[in-house]
C-alpha cells in the first residue's frame, strides 16, 4: 500500500486517472479472469460486469443480493477493489446518488483490501455527504466496513481528525433517526475521544439511544458498550456530569450473562463522576451484573469512596499510594477532580447542620490549616450558587436556605414530558401485546392448560374453553 | 489506648469462663454504690462464680472480697478449673496500675489443694462410670437408655466446665429422642448451656427447635387429655401450666439473645412480654436474677422504644412491675425519664453504671445503651422548642455547652433532629421546612429520575430483544451460531 500525498488541488477526475498508471496490480488482473470461467450463469466475474450490474436499473435489494453473492468472499473483495480493465477508476463512472449501493461496496472493499488503488479522501467525504440512505440500508455490513475504514483512511492521510466530519455525515444521514444505535456510533465517538474533539460528538449524544434495529446495522453488544462508555468520556471531559453519569451507568448496567471488562471500567468512572457531581455515590440499579459491584469492592476505588469526602488526609493517602494504578487506568484526572471537590461537599454538609460557623471551624472540618483557603473556597461556592451564605468581616459565615426557584413553565415542561412518556409506554405496551413473541408465548400457555384439560376431564375442559373464549375476544 | 483495644475484643470472645480479659476498671464509691453481698445473693451455682470472677476482674476496690466470695461458691461446685480462673483474674487486677495496693492472693484466699484433688478424682470416677454406662447402652441398642446416657454425660461435662463436650453430648442425644418432650428437654439443656456460655448467636436456633417440639408436645397432649375422659378439667390444665413455663423460659432466652446481639428494640419487647418470675423456675438464680430482668428490660426499652410504647408496655405492665420492685432505682429512672427530667435520668444511669458494667450479659452494651438514651433524651427535649440556647440545654442535661453542641451536631447529621446550630451565638434553631416547595422540588426531581430510568430500562429491553447481551467470550461464536440456528428453525416452524 502506498500513499499519495500530492496536494490534490486538481479535480477528482484527473487524480483518478493518474492513479491507475502507477498501480498495475497484476494479482487482481490475473485473478479476475482466472476465476471467470468457473462460475457459469452469472457471467464473468470481473469488475466491468459488476459495474454494468450496478448501472442497469435493478431494485436495490436484488442488486445487494447480486453484489453479495457474485463470487466467493475473498475474490469478491479483490474484484471490487480493482480497477476497470482499461485502467479507469470505476468510481468515476458511477453517480453517488443513483448508485449509492454499488459505490458503497466498492469503497468499503477498497478500504480493507491491501494493495487496492488509492481512495481519495475527498471522494469519500463527498460520498458520506451525498449518499442515499435508503439504498445504503440494504447493506448494513458494508456501511460498517465503510465506517471502520474512515479512521484508517484519515490516519493514512496524516490526521485522525479528518475522519470526524465524514463519520458525522455518515452517522447523521444513515439511520432513520438518531435514536437508532448503529455500528457507526462507537466508531465516531472513539474517533472524537481519541482526537479530543469532544464537542463534535455532542449533537449525536444529545439523542438518547432508544431503538435497536439489527436490520439496519449489524450490531454487536460491544458497540452498545463502547458507544455509551465513550459518550460518558465525552461528557465527563466537558464536565457535564449528570449526562456522563447516565452514559456510564448505561454501559455498566447493560444486560448480559457475563460482565465485560469495559463495564468494570465504566463502573469505576461512574462512581468517580458521582463523587464529583453529587459528593456521594448512589448504588447502581439492581439489574447490574452482580459480579461488578463485588469486583469493585476489592479495588482501591472502593476505599476512596468510603473515605469521601470527610477524611481528606486519608483520601490523599489513598491517592498517593495508588497513584500508579490510577494513572495506569487513566482515572487519575477524575480522582484528582474528586479530591479537589471534597472540601466543597464537606461544606455543603455543614450548611445543613449550622446556621453560623466561624471560618476556623470550617477549616477544621475541611481539614486544612489556612482560613484564607477556606474563605476563597466559600466565596467561590457562593458565586457559583452552590451554597447560599453570607461572609462577614470577622470571618463568620452565615448559612441560609437556598432560595426556591420554581416557575410555572418548569412544571408545565415536566408535566408535558411525563405525558409524552406515558403515551410512549402505552404505545409500547400495545406493540408488545401484538408482537409475535408475546402471542406465541400466550398461545403456548393456552396449549399447556389444554393439556391439563385432557388429564382432568370436566374441570380442565371448562378452564380450557374459557381460555379459548378469552383469547378469541382478544383477537377480535 | 490499650484498654480500648481490649474492650473492643470482648464482644468477639463469646463469654469464656476463663474470663481473664481485663476490662476498664469500675470505681465503687459513694457516687457509684454497689453492694456486692446483696448483688450476689440472688444468684446460685455457676453463674454466681462467673459473675464474681467478672467483678474481681473489673473492680479492683472490691476484688479481694469478690474473690473470697467466689471461693465460697466455688467449693460447692465441681469444676476445679474455676479456681485458676478466679485467681488469674485477681492477679490481672493486682498487676494493673489501679490494683497496686491489693494484697497478694495468698492473703485473701487459701487454695485447698485437697479439695481440688478430691474433686478431680471424683470427676474422673464419674466420667468413667458414665462412659461405661453409655457404651453398654449403645451395645444393647436401647434407644431411651442411650439418650439418657448422653444426657447425663452432657450434664456432667457442663458441671465440670467442658462446654464443647457438653454440647456434643446434648446434640447427640437428639438422635435418640423418641418424644417431643425429650427434644424439649434437650433444647432447654442446650439453652442453659449456651446462655451460661454467652453464645448469643446460637440461642435462636435452639429456641426454634424447642418451640417446634413444644407445639408437637401440646398437640399430642391435647387429644390424649380429651381421650382420658375421667379428669376432664385437670388433665389439660397441667400441661398448660407447664407449657407456659417453658414458653417463658424460651422468651427469656430469646430476649437475652437479642440483647447479646445488640438488638435492643426486640430485646425490650421480649423482656416486657415475660411471664412472672415463678414461671421461669430454676432459671431465676441459676442464669439471671429477677432484678436483672428489670434492668435489662428497662434499659432496652428506654434506649429503643418511643415514649408512648414505654407507657403502654412498661408502666402499664403489672407483671413487669413485679420485677422492677427488685431494683427500686429502676423505678426512679423510669419516673425521671417519663417526666422529662433527663438530668436525673442520666445521673441515675451513671450512678449505677458499675452495677450495669459488671453484669455479664449487659456489660458490653452499657455504653451503647447509654448513648441511645442520651440521644432520645436530647431529641425529646428539643421537640417543643423552635429555638433554644445551648446553655439552657447544657444545664438541663448537666453537661458543658461544648458537649451539648457536639451531641446535637451528631444528631442533626444523623437526621434525628430537624434543626441547625448557630455556632457563634450557641443557639439551636428548628428548621422550618417549606413543605410546598419541598414537594414541588421532589415531584420535579422524581419526574426526571423516572424518565431517565424509563429510558434506560427501555434501552435495556431493546438490547435484550435484539440479543445484544454481554456473553462469555469463550463460548461466544459457537453459541451465537447455535442461537441463530434455533431462531431460524423456530421462524421456519412458525411460517
Amino acid at each position: 500500500m502506498f500513499t499519495m500525498s500530492q496536494p490534490s488541488l486538481s479535480s477528482q477526475q484527473q487524480q483518478q486517472q493518474q492513479q491507475p498508471v502507477p498501480q498495475p496490480d497484476p494479482n487482481v488482473q490475473q485473478s479476475a479472469p482466472a476465476q471467470a470461467p468457473s462460475t457459469s450463469n452469472e457471467g464473468n466475474i470481473s469488475l466491468s460486469n459488476v459495474i454494468s450490474a450496478i448501472t442497469i436499473a435493478m431494485p436495490p435489494s436484488q442488486l445487494n443480493q447480486h453484489l453479495k453473492n457474485f463470487a466467493p468472499k475473498d475474490v469478491r473483495e479483490v474484484v471490487l477493489a480493482s480497477l476497470l480493465p482499461d485502467g479507469q477508476d470505476p468510481l468515476a463512472v458511477l453517480d453517488i446518488q443513483a448508485n449509492t449501493l454499488g459505490i458503497l461496496y466498492i469503497v468499503s472493499a477498497r478500504m480493507h483490501t491491501t494493495g487496492a488503488p488509492n481512495l481519495p479522501p475527498q471522494y469519500v467525504n463527498e460520498f458520506c455527504r451525498r449518499f442515499v440512505p435508503e439504498q445504503a440500508r440494504f447493506a448494513p455490513d458494508r456501511v460498517t466496513l465503510l465506517a471502520k475504514g474512515l479512521p484508517l483512511l484519515a490516519e493514512a492521510a496524516g490526521s485522525l481528525k479528518l475522519a470526524i466530519q465524514p463519520l458525522f455525515d455518515l452517522l447523521s444521514r444513515y439511520p432513520p433517526s438518531l435514536s437508532h444505535l448503529t455500528t457507526i456510533h462507537p466508531i465516531f465517538l472513539k474517533t472524537c475521544v481519541s482526537t479530543r474533539h469532544f464537542s463534535a460528538a455532542l449533537p449525536i449524544l444529545a439523542h438518547p439511544i432508544t431503538t435497536i434495529d439489527t436490520l439496519i446495522s449489524d450490531l454487536h453488544y460491544n458497540d452498545n458498550l463502547v458507544y455509551h462508555y465513550a459518550g460518558g468520556m465525552v461528557y465527563s471531559a466537558l464536565k457535564r456530569w449528570s449526562e456522563a453519569q447516565e452514559f456510564f451507568e448505561i454501559c455498566a448496567c447493560s444486560p448480559g450473562s457475563a460482565a465485560a471488562a469495559i463495564q468494570m471500567e465504566a463502573l469505576k468512572k461512574l462512581v468517580l463522576v458521582q463523587l464529583i457531581h453529587e459528593g456521594k455515590t448512589t448504588p447502581p440499579p439492581k439489574y447490574i451484573n452482580p459480579v461488578l459491584p463485588r469486583l469493585f469492592k476489592s479495588t482501591p476505588y472502593s476505599l476512596f469512596v468510603n473515605a469521601y469526602p470527610r477524611h481528606r488526609a486519608q483520601l490523599r493517602f489513598i491517592v498517593d499510594g495508588e497513584q500508579q494504578l490510577f494513572a495506569a487506568e487513566k482515572t487519575l484526572g477524575l480522582i484528582t477532580q474528586a479530591l479537589d471537590r471534597a472540601p466543597r461537599w464537606t461544606i455543603r454538609k455543614l450548611t445543613a447542620t449550622y446556621l453560623t460557623l466561624h471560618l476556623s471551624d470550617i477549616a477544621q472540618a475541611v481539614g486544612t490549616e489556612s482560613e484564607d483557603e477556606v474563605r476563597s473556597l466559600i466565596l467561590g461556592m457562593i458565586e457559583s450558587s452552590e451554597i447560599s451564605a453570607q461572609l462577614s468581616a470577622d470571618g463568620t459565615v452565615y448559612f441560609s436556605d437556598p432560595p426556591v426557584k420554581l416557575e410555572k413553565a418548569d412544571v408545565d415542561r415536566v408535566l408535558a414530558h411525563a405525558q409524552e412518556q406515558g403515551a410512549l409506554l402505552d404505545k409500547l405496551e400495545k406493540e408488545l401485546a401484538r408482537s409475535k413473541e408475546y402471542l406465541t408465548k400466550a398461545v403456548k400457555g393456552k396449549e399447556e392448560s389444554a393439556w391439563g384439560g385432557t388429564m382432568d376431564e370436566d374441570m380442565g375442559d371448562r378452564t380450557g374453553s374459557s381460555l379459548n373464549w378469552a383469547d378469541e375476544i382478544g383477537f377480535a | 489506648m490499650e484498654v480500648d483495644l481490649i474492650e473492643s475484643d470482648i464482644p468477639n470472645q463469646p463469654g469464656l469462663v476463663q474470663h481473664q480479659r481485663k476490662r476498664p476498671t469500675r470505681p465503687i464509691d459513694d457516687a457509684h454504690p454497689f453492694d456486692l453481698d446483696a448483688y450476689i445473693s440472688s444468684y446460685t451455682g455457676r453463674t454466681a462464680v462467673d459473675r464474681l470472677i467478672n467483678i474481681t476482674a473489673s473492680c479492683p476496690s472490691i476484688a479481694p472480697q469478690a474473690l473470697k466470695l467466689a471461693f465460697t461458691h466455688l467449693y460447692l461446685l465441681r469444676d476445679s478449673s474455676l479456681v485458676s480462673a478466679a485467681i488469674s483474674a485477681y492477679e490481672m487486677v493486682a498487676s494493673s496500675p489501679e490494683g497496686q495496693s491489693l494484697p497478694p492472693v495468698a492473703d485473701v484466699v487459701i487454695v485447698e489443694t485437697g479439695w481440688i484433688e478430691k474433686v478431680a478424682n471424683k470427676n474422673m470416677a464419674e466420667r468413667t462410670k458414665l462412659e461405661v454406662e453409655l457404651k453398654t447402652y449403645s451395645n444393647n441398642m436401647i434407644k431411651e437408655s442411650i439418650r439418657m446416657g448422653h444426657r447425663d454425660l452432657g450434664d456432667y461435662h457442663r458441671a465440670t466446665g467442658d462446654y464443647a463436650s457438653a454440647l456434643k453430648h446434648y446434640t447427640k442425644s437428639r438422635e435418640f429422642c423418641s418424644t417431643s418432650q425429650h427434644i424439649l428437654d434437650m433444647c432447654l439443656s442446650v439453652l442453659e448451656l449456651v446462655i451460661e456460655q454467652r453464645n448469643y448467636a446460637h440461642i435462636s436456633s435452639y429456641i426454634c427447635k424447642a418451640e417446634g417440639a413444644l407445639d408437637a408436645a401440646a398437640a399430642n397432649a391435647g387429644p390424649a387429655g380429651s381421650d382420658n375422659t375421667t379428669p376432664v378439667q385437670s388433665a389439660p390444665k397441667k400441661p398448660g401450666v407447664e407449657r407456659e413455663q417453658i414458653q417463658s423460659k424460651l422468651n427469656l432466652a430469646m430476649a437475652l439473645s437479642h440483647l447479646g446481639q445488640g438488638n435492643y428494640e426486640r430485646a425490650a419487647s421480649s423482656f416486657l412480654r415475660l411471664g412472672p418470675a415463678e414461671q421461669l423456675g430454676d432459671w431465676i438464680g441459676k442464669l439471671v436474677g429477677p432484678g436483672d430482668i428489670a434492668i435489662y428490660g428497662t434499659l432496652c426499652a428506654l434506649a429503643s422504644l418511643s415514649r408512648s410504647a414505654i407507657k403502654a408496655q412498661l408502666l402499664g405492665n403489672s407483671v413487669f412491675s413485679v420485677y422492677i420492685e427488685q431494683e427500686p432505682y429502676i423505678r426512679d429512672l423510669i419516673q425521671a425519664y417519663m417526666s422529662s427530667d433527663f438530668k436525673t435520668t442520666l445521673e441515675l444511669l451513671s450512678r449505677y453504671s458499675t452495677r450495669h458494667y459488671v453484669d455479664i450479659h449487659l456489660g458490653v452494651h452499657v455504653n451503647d445503651i447509654t448513648q441511645h438514651i442520651r440521644n432520645t433524651a436530647i431529641v425529646l427535649y428539643f421537640q417543643p422548642f423552635e429555638t433554644i440556647r445551648l446553655e439552657r440545654m447544657a444545664i438541663a442535661f448537666g453537661w458543658t455547652v461544648d458537649e451539648v453542641e457536639k451531641e446535637v451536631v451528631t444528631l442533626i447529621q444523623n437526621g434525628k433532629i430537624q434543626g441547625r446550630v448557630d455556632s457563634q451565638n450557641k443557639i439551636l434553631k428548628a428548621k422550618k421546612p417549606d413543605h410546598r416547595a419541598e414537594l414541588f422540588a421532589y415531584a420535579m426531581k422524581t419526574a426526571s429520575d423516572i424518565q431517565s430510568t424509563n429510558r434506560k430500562l427501555l434501552l435495556r429491553m431493546r438490547l435484550q430483544q435484539a440479543d445484544l447481551v454481554v456473553k462469555n467470550p469463550k463460548s461466544n461464536p459457537r453459541r451465537d451460531q447455535a442461537q441463530g440456528l434455533e431462531a431460524a428453525i423456530a421462524m421456519g416452524e412458525m411460517s
